[in-house]
Parts: structure tokens; sequence; C-alpha cells
């Protein structure tokens, strides 16, 4: 098993938003990608994983639809909207200013 | 937003169906999950497992996403809907006396507010433009004072119309109680007779066909035509669209049905729902009404154009009663006919609602005094529950200790208290409601006369002035325990344990005890005021005798063809014959005037010598044969009364009221002495008696001046009608066990549809003494209400405090103190409260006096008596509400008090 590092407070919606960004997908699917993509480093805490979407989905920022899953099992698909895709753009911002920050601090000699 | 609220709505009230939603998707998870690990090759139990583990409790996942769905909020109402009513059903008998008092004062509120809203405040239904709509009043000078009138000849009608020009429109109207249908079917009813213009000032669409125009409302005679009320056609047509081209009788006439008014329409009238609607033209049978000003019958509204200032509008109804007044003038040709200047006179535009006017009767305001009362009665039931409530708050500080210690936080607390109150209040409400809708009718009946009730549960104006005062009430009940829950010291309450070991004295307790006290005293003060005013009312002397006189009277205006003068006068002179040998009658009498009913009056008298009698009042004729002062009980002072030698041909005489006498002759003796009356050419007549004073027109006031005619004479002497059937009969006993008799003997003679009414003295005179009457019940009923609220108030407050001292009191006898000192303890709170409440009362009521003081008949405001009547009760309230605990109190052992120590 590869070392595993717990979820900042606050992170989980980004990336469920962005791993919806690249096409609607089921719940298990936003989790398996994240896990794969961070190479196993990220795991999603699937206890919270549902109530965030179903959070995100009242905000607006996502819309779910029921659809067939690819072995045609019904499965309920989320999608990113477009007051999802500029929360994600403006979160994005943010993260990117608070790492580049956090990482200056930490090189400091 | 938008979305937010959607989806929180579709989570809250499709509730399963978004649940069984999530279920699904949580299988469908846990399914992927476990194929991937078998894809791994892991055994199907241990990929369950793994897969099950991963996840955690399905529950909790379950309980986080109804969180995020944001349904919470929505749940936390219900918990506390819940606790609520669980709480409530705990305590059957707080909860019913909480409920029980906030309806009686909600329910009175909202009966209260469906009348006073209907008098003052609400415009007619369907009034296109109740702000720029005025009732026209004219006025002028007469005998030295300001005569006010609003109901108005056809003719000065006409001029109004004919010079004012600031107004979009006039328009007359009437409402006139007369036969409609066929003979037998026949019953009386309200209508409207109204100027066609009268349907401009409303947006009302006839339901059925059209209203009339113009055209058919012109005089002399208007088309007979109708547009009927939206009730009539459904009683009695039954609601058949055939009704138009109908004929409908009313009164002597068929009139055609031309069309059906809509719903709830009612013209102006705040009374009875008229039943018909026909043009003013087509209802008077008297000759020339459109060219005279002899008959006062029509109101009038007006429309003011937009711009138009009502002072601009006083100025042109004033302009154009000027010129009304001089065209009068001329008509009459009297040389003594006084300019429109010497009377001033002057026309006002006021406000549509009578009530509202300066004819508002002494039941308006009376009704607007009673909403008053029915506010301050809300004010002693809240304060009453706030106790109540307080006093459970008190009883709950463990466990609101408690539950503020295990982290609840206090914004929920408040929260929850509030809904508890609201929940409450909300009971009351409906129950109020349930009240009202019983009580309202009553009261509209007796404030109104109004018979056909409304319903207040349906009406909009009502129900949203019952939610309101519900609201107000479950936050005036709330505030009280809310800030002592806030205040509570989580510490101090958890350490006191279970016994409350210190005595801690309420200040807010107390304060709407002294409060409730206060406002039982000023209420209690009404009543004494209003049961006064009604025994001077009763008390007045008439002049007359009430109890045993009935009046009978012919109405032949269904008869269809005018009777002949020789024919009317034979009719009259069988009726009186019949009615004269029926059982129990003493004596009859032919009548002209009726006390509060009707009058008649043949303008000033004409006296050699004395030219100013138009000056010294108003004079009204009456005539009646030689039984009459027999009959109405009416003293003759000095000289005679009337004789059956009164005759035609015999030497004319006449009977004056004691006042009108010695305002003519002031201090010499008017038998004897001569005079003349308009109306009879030159015909002299004698002075043969005074009679005692009596009052007909309104019973308070300035002396009446009467004046009696030999009814043969006055016959004779009239030109153009004989007398019409109208009788006093004096029966033995009480006249109303007799005027069914009397009434059905009669009929037998009356020709065709034509009928006979019968009635009693006594109520023609009841609405005279209604308003006080009324005061005094709704005081009486509204105090004793509020003083029993307030006692049982007292008694609780007393009885609770009782048992928090009772460690205190044990150790005070212990120490010596004896049963008196005890009881003076306890009943020495019983007194402060009614002392409290006597001087803060006592001051409330003088300073409301002089608002008070128009509506008393005869009664001082601050008449020490009532006021001393009202502190002995309050003070044997007290002391009867304490009594009890105070001999409780007595019994503590005070062993027990020390042992636990």
């Amino acid at each position: 098993m590869t070392d595993r590092v717990d979820l900042p407070q606050g992170t989980l919606d980004l990336l469920i938003l962005k791993a919806l960004s690249l096409g609607p997908q089921h719940g298990w699917a936003v989790s398996e990608r994240i896990q794969q993509v961070s190479r196993d480093t990220l795991q999603i805490p699937q206890g919270s994983l549902y109530p965030a979407l179903h959070r995100l989905e009242r905000r607006g920022w996502i819309v779910a639809e029921w659809g067939a899953s690819e072995n045609n099992r019904r499965a309920k698909f989320y999608e990113l909207t477009r007051a999802g895709a500029k929360q994600l753009a403006a979160e994005t911002a943010t993260w990117d200013k608070l790492t580049a920050a956090v990482s200056l601090v930490l090189r400091m000699t | 937003m938008l979305a937010d609220m959607k989806f929180r709505l579709r989570a809250l009230f499709r509730r399963l169906e978004v649940e069984q939603e999530l279920d699904d998707e949580l299988r469908f998870h846990i399914e992927k999950e476990t194929a991937k690990h078998r894809a791994a090759g892991v055994p199907r139990a241990e990929a369950e497992r793994r897969a099950r583990v991963a996840f955690g409790g399905v529950d909790r996942i379950r309980n986080d996403a109804r969180d995020a769905r944001g349904i919470s909020a929505f749940d936390t109402i219900h918990q506390d809907l819940r606790y609520a009513w669980r709480g409530m059903k705990s305590k059957p008998g707080f909860t019913v006396a909480v409920v029980l008092t906030l309806a009686l004062g909600i329910g009175a509120n909202t009966a209260m507010f469906g009348i006073v809203d209907r008098l003052l405040f609400r415009p007619p239904a369907f009034l296109a433009e109740p702000d720029a709509t005025h009732r026209v009043y004219l006025t002028r000078i007469a005998n030295g004072r300001e005569v006010r009138e609003r109901h108005f000849a056809y003719t000065r009608y006409a001029d109004l119309v004919e010079r004012t020009a600031v107004f979009e429109r006039l328009a007359a109207f009437a409402y006139r109680t007369v036969p409609v249908g066929t003979s037998e079917r026949s019953s009386e009813m309200t209508i409207g007779a109204v100027s066609a213009s009268y349907f401009d000032f409303f947006l009302a669409r006839p339901e059925l066909g059209r209203f009339f125009g113009e055209a058919e409302d012109v005089p002399p005679a208007g088309e007979n035509v109708v547009v009927l009320g939206h009730a009539f056609w459904r009683t009695a047509f039954n609601a058949s669209p055939d009704v138009l081209g109908q004929t409908v009788q009313i009164g002597p006439a068929q009139y055609t049905v031309i069309g059906v008014a809509p719903e709830g329409f009612r013209g102006m009238s705040t009374g009875n729902m008229p039943a018909a609607y026909v043009p003013i033209t087509s209802l008077p049978r008297t000759p020339a009404y459109y060219q005279n000003y002899n008959w006062s019958w029509l109101q009038v509204v007006a429309l003011r154009k937009p711009g138009v200032s009502v002072d601009a509008a006083h100025a042109d109804l004033t302009a154009a009663y000027q010129w009304s007044w001089g065209k009068e003038g001329e008509l009459v040709s009297r040389a003594s006919w006084p300019s429109a200047a010497e009377v001033s006179a002057r026309g006002r535009a006021e406000p549509v609602l009578v009530a509202r006017g300066p004819d508002a009767d002494a039941n308006a305001r009376i009704a607007a005094w009673l909403m008053g009362v029915a506010v301050i009665v809300l004010l002693i039931a809240c304060a009453n529950v706030a106790n109540l409530m307080l006093a459970r708050a008190v009883a709950r500080r463990r466990e609101i200790a408690l539950r503020l210690a295990l982290g609840v936080s206090r914004s929920r607390l408040v929260q929850q208290l509030l809904t508890e109150s609201v929940f409450l209040a909300a009971l009351g409400g409906a129950a109020g409601l349930a009240i009202a809708e019983v009580a309202g009718p009553i009261l509209r009946t007796t404030l109104m006369g109004v018979r056909a009730s409304e319903p207040v549960a349906s009406d909009p104006r009502t129900l949203i002035f019952a939610a309101a005062v519900t609201l107000t009430v479950a936050l005036l009940t709330g505030i009280a325990p809310l800030s002592h829950a806030v205040r509570e010291n989580v510490g101090s309450a958890l350490k006191a344990g279970a016994r409350e070991g210190t005595y801690r004295r309420s200040r807010a307790r107390t304060g709407l005890l002294h409060f409730q006290a206060a406002l039982s005293v000023v209420l209690l003060v009404g009543a004494g005021l209003f049961v006064r005013s009604l025994l001077n009312v009763r008390s007045v002397e008439l002049g007359y005798d009430v109890d045993p006189v009935a009046l009978v009277y012919g109405n032949l205006r269904g008869v269809g063809v005018e009777l002949a003068e020789p024919d009317q006068h034979a009719l009259v002179q069988r009726l009186l014959e019949v009615a004269a040998s029926a059982p129990g009658v003493r004596s009859v009498t032919p009548v002209l005037s009726v006390p509060f009913w009707s009058f008649e009056s043949r303008g000033v008298p004409i006296v050699e010598g004395r030219d100013s009698l138009h000056l010294l009042g108003s004079y009204t004729l009456q005539v009646g044969n030689a039984d009459y002062f027999a009959t109405i009980g009416t003293r003759i002072l000095r000289g005679r009364g009337f004789s059956a030698d009164d005759r035609v041909g015999a030497p004319l005489v006449t009977v004056l009221s004691e006042s009108m006498a010695s305002a003519i002759w002031p201090g010499e003796d008017p038998i004897g002495r001569q005079m003349r009356f308009g109306g009879f050419d030159d015909a002299l007549f004698t002075v043969a008696g005074v009679a005692q004073d009596l009052r007909g027109e309104a019973i308070h006031g300035e002396a009446e001046f009467w004046y009696y005619l030999p009814a043969d004479q006055f016959t004779a002497l009239e030109e153009e009608s004989a007398l019409s059937p109208q009788f006093f009969v004096r029966v033995d006993g009480r006249a109303e066990h007799h005027v069914e008799t009397l009434r059905k003997r009669m009929q037998e003679e009356m020709p065709g549809a034509s009928y006979v009414n019968a009635t009693t003295l006594q109520e023609l005179i009841a609405p005279q003494q209604q308003p006080w009457k009324l005061g005094a019940t709704m005081f009486v009923a509204f105090g004793a209400l509020a003083l029993a609220l307030a006692a049982i108030g007292l008694y609780s407050v007393i009885v609770y405090t009782v048992a928090q001292r009772s460690h205190e009191i044990g150790v005070r006898m212990a120490l010596g103190a004896s049963v008196r000192d005890v009881v003076r303890l306890v009943v020495g709170q019983g007194l402060a409260f009614a002392i409290v409440g006597i001087a803060a009362g006592t001051i409330l009521s003088l300073l409301a006096g002089p608002w008070v003081e128009p509506l008393l008949f005869r009664q001082s405001a601050r008449d020490p008596l009532i006021f001393a009547g009202v502190a002995i009760t309050l003070v044997l309230v007290a002391l009867a509400a304490t009594l009890r605990p105070a001999i409780r109190a007595t019994r503590v052992d005070p062993a027990a008090s020390l042992r636990a120590e």
C-alpha cells in the first residue's frame, strides 16, 4: 500500500468538481478517478462522498440524472453545471495561490 | 437560490422517493466496489466485507446526506412541534386553560373586528374609488340650532346634480321595506331605490342581464324595471337564468326583471342586503315629488373628479345648496322665507360610511369602544397565559438548565419555546375563530340590526386579522418565559437541586398580575358606568305608558289601486271598531305621529302677537280621538283632553304639550287662547288643555313641542286624504300578548293584498335604549371575564409562592410566628395585588373618562360610587383568591421544615 494522505478540510468539493469537469460520472467513478489520478495517495472517505455530492447538487453546482452505467445498471450520474464550472475555476485559482504561498513559506531558508 | 429551494422542497415533500434514490445509489456503489475487489481476485464474501468496511455506516451517510440536502430546518420544526405536543399532552389542564383563555380573547376580538371593520373601515364592496366617494350632508341653521340632513327630496338631488361641477357623478338612493311577491307568498323585504348613476360607482358587472340606465330613471315615473340582488335571485328564483323578463310584485307595482347583481353586491348599504334595486323614479306615489321639497327620503353620494380637493367639494355643494334653497323659497312663495345666507346653508362631502361621518350613531361609537374593550380582554388573557407559561418555565428550570448544560444552544432553546407558544396560540386562535363564528352574527344583529349573518371564517379580512392577532399573542405570551430561559444560570439552577431551596420573587409574574388587576378595574368601572347609564335611560320619563300600548297599522300600498277617500275613511272606521272589540282591549285611538317612528309636522303655529315662534323649536302634530290621552297614558295637566263633542262643526280645539304652552305664553294661562296651524287655511283653534311633555324624537335633549288635534276635526280640514289606518291600542296587561290577535282580527277586514302590522311601543323604544343596553351587557360580560381571569392568575401565583415558600414558612413558625402572621404574609400579597390594581386602574379610568362621558346617559364618568364599588369588589376577589392558599400555609409542619434543613 502506498502512503495515504488525509484530505485537507474543504478540498473534497474541489476534487469532486474537478473530477466531474471531465464529464458526467456516477459517485463510485468519481472516487475511483480521484484515487487513480492521485496514484492512490488521495483516498476519498467514502462516507463523505455522497453527502458532499448532495450538498453540491443543492448549491446548483452539479445536477444529477439517472442513467445506465457501462454494464447497463441503473446509476445516478452527476454533471457539472455552468455555475459549477465557474466555482471550480474560482476554487482552483484560490488553491493554486494557497499552495504557491505555502510552498514559498516552507522553502524559506 | 431557486435551484436551492427546488432541491430542498423536493427533498422535503418527495422524501420517500429521495431516500429510496439514495439507497439505490449507495447500493450501486457497494456493488461496484465489490466487483473491483473480486476482479483483483478476492473471494466474494471477503470482497463484500471490504467494500462495506471502506464505506462505513450506511445510516450515518444517510443522515449526513439528509443534512446536506438542507431539510434539517424543517426537521427541527417538526421535532419542536412534537416536543410541544408531548408537553401539552402531559399537562392537559394547563393546555386547556391556556387555549381557552386565548380562545376567549381572540374570539372576542375577531367578532368585534368583523363589526367595527364593516362599520368604520371596509368600503362598500365593489366601490370603485372609496377615497373619492362621499356622502353628501346639508346643514343650515334653524331655530338657532344647526340642522344636519342626509336625506333629501328628489328635487334637491336634481338641483345638486345640476348645479355642482366638481363631481364626476352623483347618485341618490333610498332603502324601503315593502312587501315583495304576490299576496299569499309576499313578505317584507328591503329594496334599494337607486338612481341609474348609482351602478357607475361600482366596479360590478351584472351576474345576468344588465343594470338600468338613465333613460329608465326619469321623473315623474321611471320604468318598472328591477335588478335582483344575488341572494334574492338564489332564494326566490333558484338562481334560474330564465329570470330575465319575468315580473315581480314590489309594493303596489309589477316590475320586470332586467338583471341580477353580482354576488356580494350590497350597494352603499352596511345594513341588510337589499333584495332588489329599482329606479328611484319608479317608486314615489306622491305627485310632484320631483318639483317640491316636501319629502326628504334620498341619500346622496358623490364622486370627486380627479384632482379636486375635499374643500372644493364642500364649496361646490354649498353653492349648489344655496341656489337650491333659493329655488325652494320661490316655490313656497312665503314672505318670511329666509335667504340661504340667513340660514347659513352649507353642503359637506363626508366619508361614504355613515358611521365615519357626522351622523355616526351611538351604536357605532360604542362598537368602537367595545373593540377597545375586546383588546383589553385580550391583553388580560395574554398576561394570564404569559403568567402560566412563566410558572411553567420556572418549574422547568432544571430541565432547561440541564439541556443547556448538555450543549443545547440557547438559540435552539428559544426556537423550541417559541414553537411552543406559537402552537398554543394557534390552537387558541382556531378555537377563537369558532367562538367568533357563533358570537359574530349575534353581535352583528344587535349592533347593526342586520338579520342575515355572514360567516366569519370565510371572510378574508377577518381571517387575516385573526391570524395577526394570534401571532401577536404568540409573541406576547412567549416573551416572558423566553427571557427567563435565556437568562438562566446553568450552574445555580442545577445546584439548586430538586427542592427549590430559595424563594425568588418573580418580578415579571407580579408585574403581569398587577397589570391584569389594573385592566380589570378599568373594565369594571366601564361596566358600572354603562349599567348606571342604562338604569338612567330606563327611568327617563317618556310622558306616556309603554308596556300596555300596541301600535297597529295597515299598509294599503299592496291594494294595487289607491282607495278612494270615502272608502279609506270607512275602512279606518271599521278597523277601529274591530280593534276596540278585541278581547282585552280597553281603548283605541287613531294617531298621526308615533314616538321614535314617524312624525307629522305642519310647520310653525301662528299666534296673534307672537312672531318668533319658529325660533322656539320644531312642532310635532298628533291627532287622536276622545280616548287618545287615556289610551297612551299621557296626563292632562290643565284644562281638558278631547271628548266626543269635539266633532266636525263644533268649535276647533287643540291640546298643547306643557313645554310648548309655556314657551308660547310664558307665565300665562294658555287655556282659551287661540292659534292657527299651517296647512288648515285660517282655521282658528282654541287651546282646551295642556298635556304633560313627552319624548318621541330623542330620549334626551331639549323638550319637544307636541300639539294635538281631534281626529274628526283634523280629517275634515285636511284636504287630500283620509287618515291612514294607524292606531294606538291600550290593552290589559302587556301589549306583546295581544298584538298577534289584533293583527289577525284586523287583517280579515283588509282588502286585496293590503295587510296589517302590529307591534308594541316597547319595541319602538327599545332601539333608543339599545346602545346603553349593549354597552352595559358587553362591559359587564368583559369585565366579569377580566376579573375572573385576574382572580385565577392571582390564585395560581399565590398557590405557587406558598408552595415555594413552605419551607420558609415552616422555619418562621418554628421561630414563633403565629397563624395570624402566616395568614398576613400570604393575604398581604393578595391585598397588594388589589391595591396596586385599584390605584393604577383608577388613574387609567379617570384618564379615559372624558372620552367615555359622551357615551354615557346622565352619568358622570367620575362617579365615586362606582369607583368605590369596584375597589371593594377587587379587594373581596383578592381575599377570596388568597384564602385557600393562606389556610394551606398555616398547615405547614414546622418540624418537617426543620428536619429538611
